[in-house]
């Protein structure tokens, strides 16, 4: 279950989520109590599973990777029976640093953090964890920059990949052989991505059921900051999801727009930082001048820049259509005029 | 004509402000995708609209307040005005000497999305009907759950089926515990992926079930219960606490109320309602509008704020419409169709003058979200073909994700807006079609009232006059008004706490775009040659004729303020609402109209062209002709 923030990222607040794979045919034990505080790493829910992996809730070789990767204790590979087997169980790592405020009905851990949160405009893919790895691609790049010594790279399994720019059908299916959980990226085109998932994104995301869908997709967990298109992830972005690289984090790709669920990154603040007790940042999110907003449609969607005036009468547009609009400097100098129902902050 | 009940929506039980002393007023529509703003103040001893605000509606994080994007759309009114109408974060009131405040609020709402009503026990396909019926002026969606039981017993006689299953016959027709057991599991399951706010749970008990569909639907209610609980992520549920969020409405056997009161033993609150049957169906609705009111609009982040701002508690906006739409149809004694087409819910309203009422509230169509679901019903080509030019499937796909993606996307280049305006054709196509399938006898209409962003904003009064005429296709006479202020959703509301300002703001205000009368001849149109020769004395003495051929829209100019007499002389085969070659005369003067005396001779039903090439010139040519 994710709870949508309707911002791209928040550097620090106090949330609860709940850890729980989803779907409906899965029996779950909680393996905390509430009051008890939890490490990312830490198994918090053992997960039995009742018929075969075509239902898509079966244990994944992803998954047992991250858990047999994780560097810290406390986090075990459970009793796996053989494979083929009817019956499975999977213990599942909180995935977030903080305390277990709540144990739900059905089973699930709600676990209070102080986190940075990167919401997506679109993603799919059930609630995975999993450490945090700049694609090889970008940290060659990185390295580059800090002049390294280079070392072939090759993508960590169990990881839930970052890579700050657009993602293509290519990338993603080097992602799943690789054995990743997750990736977070800027954008992908309509046509890769439901080549990818091989579904109608349309029906996806329009679901009523989307617990159900979403556990019969390709498993590997989707978050993409821009939505769908080339579009580059802003540097602040970036920015924040570089820095946490080695992080354990919470994903989940969950986009149901009748249910206002849209995809998010959760990341449990270190030790030191969360420590330091910080008020929630939540950025401004009032179009004002100055302010830093994108395009959210149109012809330029996408567009970045800086608003440097409000009109006082509605404008015309070439639709015709008359709407309240702004000026805006985009970065390369030109003007833009677009309506304000068209733009959003980002910065 | 058939007539269906309909829910009165309750009014406000605050009368805190007194409406006789108020001199101006604040009137919001909460939408899904927009909030609008409407000031309301005395010129000249008459109520008129003075200004109007709009900003995205703000029920989802970070604002999850519906407050704020209230606040942001009287910020307009504030910016255009002068005055100032928020002080502290709450509406100042009464109006104050210098002219900072009003003296009334009255809000709509329509955001929050639908109750979602699953329909439980032994659901045949009549009663399932029945209670699609129920919901017909409501935001409500619908699904079925046919206890096992019933669907099981059913299964021995194959002739019988059970609504919403395919038809289910095991070995000889009776299934086996483990099939049952299956069918459980997964209806609980269903239950828990609906979400459900309401279930009705309705079935007699008769023969051969008996009352085992009713105990089924209550096992099912307490288990899934437990599991709404924990999806909400709430702390494990006691047993026997009541599951906030799903209300139980029994119209089932009266003689089992107490048995499936004692059955759910407090996992839901129950009400009884008579047993669903075409005589109850105003009570089930009633209670079910209740419902909607108590489990979705109350519980609107900022809802309370909202209600404390108010002089009347805030209603349901179809609530509001349909008394507006009624008054109207009695008022000037005609048949009335009103049409709002919003993001995410598209309306169709018709009122007759002998109090006749067939509401349709079709939740999840619309020109925002709701055009994913509208591609899942019609497909692309059918969004295509209203289009002058060629487009590919993924396109029209990319767009709808757009509109979901950003809900306040506008359209600003003339491709987006036809793509949005054949959507609203589709809009309006099916729910019409759904309100057809309960009233075959489509009655005629003798006014089109039309509202909703997607036509209110228009560029032109063509496109809006194209919309209505190609997705109602009215036959005979009628006129077509648009409400550009978008207020006509919003004085039903106005009306029943303050109804001289309602008449007034109505008359003066809100349906003043006359779009024009529109004469559909109908019948065996035969392309190419004369459907109808309109004769027209205009009120000066100039006459004038026009003869119309079949497949084309002809505009004869009848301007505003303008009246003619009108003499209709339609081919041998074709009708003008007298029967087929009947001349027509009209009794009196008819009025122009922004656009003018509007002849379809395109033919009913609606045909556009098979070859691509010749659809789309012919759209032209009907768009060019209507100035569209």
């Amino acid at each position: 279950m994710t709870y949508p923030l309707g911002l791209p990222v928040i550097p620090q607040m106090l949330v609860r989520r709940e850890r729980w794979l989803g779907g409906y045919k899965v029996q779950s034990s909680p393996l905390v109590y509430p009051g008890q505080e939890v490490l990312p790493d830490q198994p918090v829910l053992r997960i039995e599973y009742e018929g075969q992996r075509d239902q898509g809730l079966a244990f994944e070789p992803q998954q047992a990777a991250f858990l047999s990767s994780l560097p810290s204790t406390g986090s075990e590979r459970s009793d796996l029976p053989p494979a083929g087997s009817a019956s499975k169980v999977e213990r599942l790592p909180a995935g977030l640093r903080g305390r277990v405020v709540d144990i739900t009905a059905r089973g699930g851990v709600v676990i209070e953090t102080q986190a940075a949160i990167v919401q997506g405009m679109i993603g799919a893919g059930r609630q995975v964890a999993g450490v945090m790895a700049l694609w090889p691609h970008y940290a060659s790049a990185q390295r580059a920059q800090t002049q390294s010594a280079q070392r072939p790279q090759v993508i960590p399994p169990g990881a839930i990949l970052i890579v700050p720019g657009p993602l293509d059908f290519h990338m993603l299916s080097q992602a799943v052989h690789s054995g990743v959980v997750g990736v977070v990226a800027s954008s992908i085109s309509l046509h890769d991505l439901e080549g990818f998932l091989r579904t109608d994104l349309i029906q996806l995301i329009n679901s009523k059921d989307s617990e159900q869908i979403q556990a019969q997709l390709t498993p590997l967990t989707l978050l993409l900051t821009e939505g769908l298109g080339t579009f580059a992830m802003p540097a602040h972005v970036t920015d924040l999801l570089t820095g946490y690289q080695g992080s354990i984090a919470l994903l989940s790709g969950t986009t149901a727009v009748r249910q206002g669920l849209f995809p998010e990154l959760v990341i449990s603040l270190p030790v030191k930082e969360a420590q330091k007790e910080l008020p929630a940042l939540h950025p401004d999110v009032t179009l004002r001048l100055g302010a830093r907003v994108r395009v959210s449609g149109g012809e330029c969607e996408g567009a970045i820049g800086v608003i440097d005036h409000f009109f006082l009468y509605p404008q015309v547009f070439p639709s015709g259509i008359r709407a309240r609009a702004v000026r805006l400097k985009l970065e390369n100098g030109t003007v833009l005029i677009v309506p304000t129902t068209l733009i959003e902050r980002c910065g | 004509m058939s007539i269906y009940p309909y829910p009165e929506g309750g009014q406000g039980k605050l009368q805190q402000q007194n409406p006789a002393a108020a001199s101006s007023l604040l009137v919001a529509d909460c939408g899904s995708v927009f909030t609008k703003v409407s000031l309301f103040g005395l010129v000249e001893g008459q109520y008129r609209l003075m200004a109007r605000g709009e900003a995205p509606t703000t029920i989802a994080p970070p604002q999850d307040d519906i407050t704020t994007g209230v606040i942001q759309a009287i910020n307009v009114i504030e910016f255009i005005t002068g005055r100032r109408f928020v002080e502290d974060g709450r509406i100042i009131s009464p109006e104050r000497a210098n002219g900072h405040g009003v003296d009334m609020f009255i809000a709509t709402l329509s955001a929050g999305g639908p109750l979602r009503l699953v329909v439980l026990g032994a659901v045949s396909n009549s009663l399932q009907t029945l209670a699609e019926q129920a919901i017909f002026g409501l935001y409500a969606e619908m699904d079925t759950i046919a206890a096992p039981s019933y669907q099981a017993t059913l299964a021995k006689t194959p002739e019988q089926v059970v609504a919403g299953q395919p038809a289910t016959v095991g070995n000889n027709g009776v299934w086996s515990q483990d099939r049952i057991a299956l069918e459980w599991e997964r209806q609980i399951n269903r239950f828990l992926e609906l979400q459900p706010h309401a279930a009705l749970i309705v079935g007699m008990a008769e023969p051969p079930t008996g009352p085992l569909p009713l105990q089924d639907a209550c096992q099912l209610l307490v288990k899934a219960a437990h599991g709404l609980n924990g999806q909400n992520g709430a702390s494990m549920a006691a047993p026997g606490t009541s599951n906030e969020q799903c209300s139980v409405l029994y119209a089932g056997a009266p003689q089992y109320v107490e048995a499936v009161r004692r059955m759910i033993n407090g996992a839901m609150d129950v009400t009884r309602v008579d047993p669903l049957s075409p005589q109850s169906l105003s009570s089930i609705g009633t209670a079910l509008g209740t419902m909607h009111e108590r489990n979705v609009i109350n519980r609107l982040p900022g809802y309370e704020r909202l209600q404390s701002w108010s002089g009347s508690t805030p209603i349901a906006t179809a609530t509001s419409l349909s008394s507006l739409v009624r008054f109207l149809a009695q008022h000037y004694a005609m048949n009335v169709t009103a049409i709002d087409v919003g993001g995410t819910t598209t309306t169709v309203m018709l009122a007759g003058e002998r109090g006749e009422f067939i509401p349709v509230v079709n939740s999840g169509i619309g020109v925002g979200p709701g055009m994913a679901e509208i591609l899942q019903q019609v497909g692309w080509q059918r969004i295509a073909r209203w289009l002058p030019f060629t487009i590919a499937e993924d396109e029209i796909r990319q767009f709808v994700l757009n509109h979901m993606l950003h809900p306040h996307t506008i359209p600003t280049d003339s491709r987006g807006l036809q793509i949005s305006q054949a959507f609203a054709r589709e809009a309006i196509i099916l729910t019409v079609d759904a309100m057809k399938k309960y009233t075959p006898q489509w009655p005629g209409t003798d006014l089109v009232l039309a509202t909703g962003g997607i036509l209110a904003h228009s560029p032109k009064y063509g496109q809006a006059a194209m919309m209505l005429l190609d997705a109602l296709q009215p036959r005979g006479v009628t006129s077509l008004v648009l409400d550009r202020t978008q207020l006509i959703t919003q004085l039903g509301a106005v009306a029943s706490v303050a109804p001289v300002p309602a008449v007034q703001v109505n008359e003066n205000d809100a349906v003043t775009h006359r779009i024009g009368t529109c004469v559909i001849p109908f019948g065996g149109l035969q392309p190419g040659k004369l459907a109808v020769r309109v004769g027209i004395e205009y009120s000066n003495g100039r006459q004038m004729n026009v003869d119309v051929m079949a497949g084309s829209i002809e505009v004869v100019p009848l301007r505003v303020n303008e009246q003619a007499l009108l003499t209709l002389f339609p081919a041998p085969t074709v009708d003008v609402g007298l029967g087929p070659g009947e001349r027509a005369r009209a009794a009196e003067e008819i009025d122009g109209g922004l656009v003018g005396l509007i002849i379809d001779a395109r033919g009913r039903p609606l045909v556009l062209p098979a070859n691509e090439a010749e659809r789309q010139a012919r759209l032209l040519q009907w768009a060019q002709a209507l100035g569209a």
